[in-house]
């Protein structure tokens, strides 16, 4: 019997759809220096969101935790080949070609947000800020392949995987789901990140 | 052997041979402006003026490179230390074209909300060569 299952909890939600706008937001405003608080804003949302991905990697639900989706490279090959044939495996959480996002988008992101903090200190050189240029189009590659990935997935699967990362249920057959989503934490993470976005910006005082 | 040393020889040379100057660069924006009818040549009095003027927006120039374009400026919102403007105080100033370029077109977006016309940049820099250290 097909059923709707929770897959994904509420951090890790919040952690991807905050990851969302925090990197376009700080995308937008990469060339303005009248906005570079607001561009430091959102970078150091980024960093702490993935500091915090990291944490929860290793403690948080089945589908969120690293050793869930740590694929053997000819896993990964076998599942992009069955991707080509159109007829891939089906996988509750991360696919082994999603999960390779994963790594990828967390080690970037991570070397995006520290060029970034280098960027700003007085003895910044250019190679540093190079650095970060050239990291912020290799994340943006990484995205564009996560967002055709996703798409053609949840054709192949006849699935919505947009919006299981926002409701975190999937259909699926099996018993696999996870048993709390920990609302409670997301809000937390989202209150967090919000305080922290007005105590950042606020105008200096008199 | 020969060939390596001729070949790192080129390309320690290479940069140098990229270099611009502040009168090149200078150059460059008259043969821009040029182009524009009555154009009349540069004016350091001018550019002084642009340079410490708020020009509708929250900023001037002089918002982050202060005043005295030979001191040391700091970032408006960031307090991170932007070395002299002033070629005279700053060897690296207007030698590097891209770099002359990717800053106009930014910080005129941050003081005009546009770009600036080839007038305004050699304006600008006729202002910053007659500063001494």
């Amino acid at each position: 019997m097909i059923r709707r299952i929770l897959i994904w909890d509420a951090p890790t939600r919040v952690f991807h759809w905050l990851q969302v706008i925090s990197f376009a937001g700080a995308y937008l405003t990469s060339e303005s220096e009248r906005n570079r608080d607001i561009h430091m804003a959102f970078g150091y949302i980024l960093l702490g969101l993935i500091a915090f991905r990291l944490l929860w990697g290793f403690s948080g639900t089945r589908y969120a935790r690293f050793s869930s989706f740590l694929f053997k490279p000819g896993e990964i090959i076998a599942y992009l080949l069955s991707l080509f044939k159109g007829k891939p495996g089906h996988y509750l959480g991360h696919n082994p070609a999603g999960s390779v996002s994963v790594w990828l988008l967390l080690a970037l992101g991570l070397f995006l947000c520290v060029t970034g903090v280098l960027a700003l200190q007085d003895d910044a050189g250019d190679a540093v800020v190079e650095m970060h240029g050239i990291a912020t189009n290799v994340v943006l590659a990484v995205i564009l392949l996560h967002i055709i990935g996703v798409l053609v997935s949840s054709v192949l699967h006849h699935e919505n995987l947009v919006r299981s990362m926002i409701t975190g249920f999937k259909s699926a057959e099996t018993e696999e789901g996870i048993r709390r989503s920990y609302n409670w934490l997301g809000a937390m993470m989202l209150v967090v990140a919000v305080v922290f976005w007005f105590v950042f910006l606020r105008p200096a005082g008199g | 052997m020969l060939r390596l040393f001729f070949l790192s020889g080129l390309l320690l040379a290479a940069p140098a041979a990229f270099a611009e100057t502040p009168e090149s660069v200078l150059a460059s924006f008259k043969g821009d402006a040029s182009g524009a009818p009555g154009f009349q040549g540069f004016s350091a009095a001018r550019g002084e003026t642009f340079f410490k003027t708020r020009q509708g927006g929250e900023w001037s120039c002089a918002s982050c490179h202060t005043n005295n374009p030979a001191a040391q400026g700091k970032h408006a919102k960031t307090g991170k230390v932007i070395k002299p403007l002033a070629p005279a105080a700053n060897a690296e100033r207007f030698s590097d074209m891209a770099k002359v370029e990717k800053w106009f077109k930014r910080n005129c977006n941050d003081v005009l909300e546009r770009v600036c016309t080839p007038q305004e940049k050699g304006d600008v820099l006729a202002y910053l060569l007659t500063i001494q250290k």
